[in-house]
């Protein structure tokens, strides 16, 4: 079974101490096709790719890729965040066909 | 990493440079002479093509840059160019004051040699990004960090490609 384009999973610890340099790891179902691949009947593949990647921490803009088909399909990434409060992490890709996909995680401390 | 990278990479550019020099029908100042327009370090492993001189000067805006203070890890071999892993870190600052501002991968030989570019605000604390990328043939990839003080520093690696992954 394959995920549909766009399924998307973003993964926090869940166990976070305020101030804590925590590791986001996300993944983005999308076939990243570079457009110059051919199908079986000899068609070409058009370009098909996540180009632009934003990171909302809360309400602040904290990070954002600019991608090219040269990312391998099904895209994951992974950064850190300095979690200095509690507030979901947003994270929103935009492909060259305008597609927009949007997953969040909540960042909550764990408590004493 | 390897203790034997630097010497390992010093060769490849020394060798690169001459083939360069031969291939070019030229002598091999002019190689040297391409490399010192691009305003690269001259520890950079490979005389970048044309395309990848122009990139690498959008990226530094003609600001030398140097190698140094980040870290480029991908595998030597990749079977399969479809599929490689990259991690990119870094040791500079991530404060309100001094921090990494956009880091940057190129891929000399691939269809969009500038692959992604990553940026960043303080609030992420630390560079350590990792993702998966494709690679059209063996050649050396390059992670390019550029600071909010206008500092631009690189870090190189050659990776050998078995199956092109990039049609």
């Amino acid at each position: 079974m394959n995920p549909s384009i766009g399924e998307a999973r973003i993964r926090v610890p869940d166990r976070v101490v305020q101030g804590d340099l925590i590791v986001v790891n996300a993944i983005i179902s999308h076939p990243m096709d570079t457009g110059f691949f051919r199908n079986a009947d000899g068609q070409p593949i058009p370009a098909y790719f996540i180009k632009d990647v934003v990171v909302t921490y809360g309400d602040r803009e904290i990070a954002r890729f600019t991608w090219t088909s040269g990312i391998s399909r099904d895209p994951i990434v992974s950064f850190t965040v300095r979690a200095d409060r509690e507030a979901p992490l947003t994270m929103v890709w935009t492909d060259n066909k305008n597609g927009v996909f949007k997953q969040s995680a909540d960042i909550t401390f764990a408590s004493a | 990493m390897a203790g034997n990278e630097p010497s390992r990479r010093r060769f490849f550019r020394s060798a690169l440079v001459t083939a360069a020099g031969v291939l070019g029908g030229g002598s091999l100042l002019q190689a040297e002479r391409l490399l010192a327009a691009t305003g690269l370090d001259p520890d950079d492993p490979e005389v970048p093509n044309e395309e990848v001189a122009r990139i690498l000067q959008r990226i530094s805006g003609g600001k030398p840059i140097r190698r140094g203070h980040v870290s480029l890890d991908m595998p030597l071999v990749a079977e399969d160019g479809r599929i490689v892993p990259v991690i990119i870190e870094s040791d500079l600052p991530m404060t309100d004051e001094r921090y990494v501002k956009a880091v940057h991968l190129v891929v000399d030989f691939n269809p969009d040699a500038h692959l992604a570019a990553f940026q960043l605000t303080p609030a992420i604390g630390s560079v350590s990004i990792s993702t998966r990328i494709k690679m059209k043939r063996t050649t050396w990839v390059r992670a390019i960090a550029e600071t909010n003080t206008g500092e631009i520093w690189a870090a190189y690696t050659r990776v050998q490609v078995t199956l092109n992954g990039c049609g």
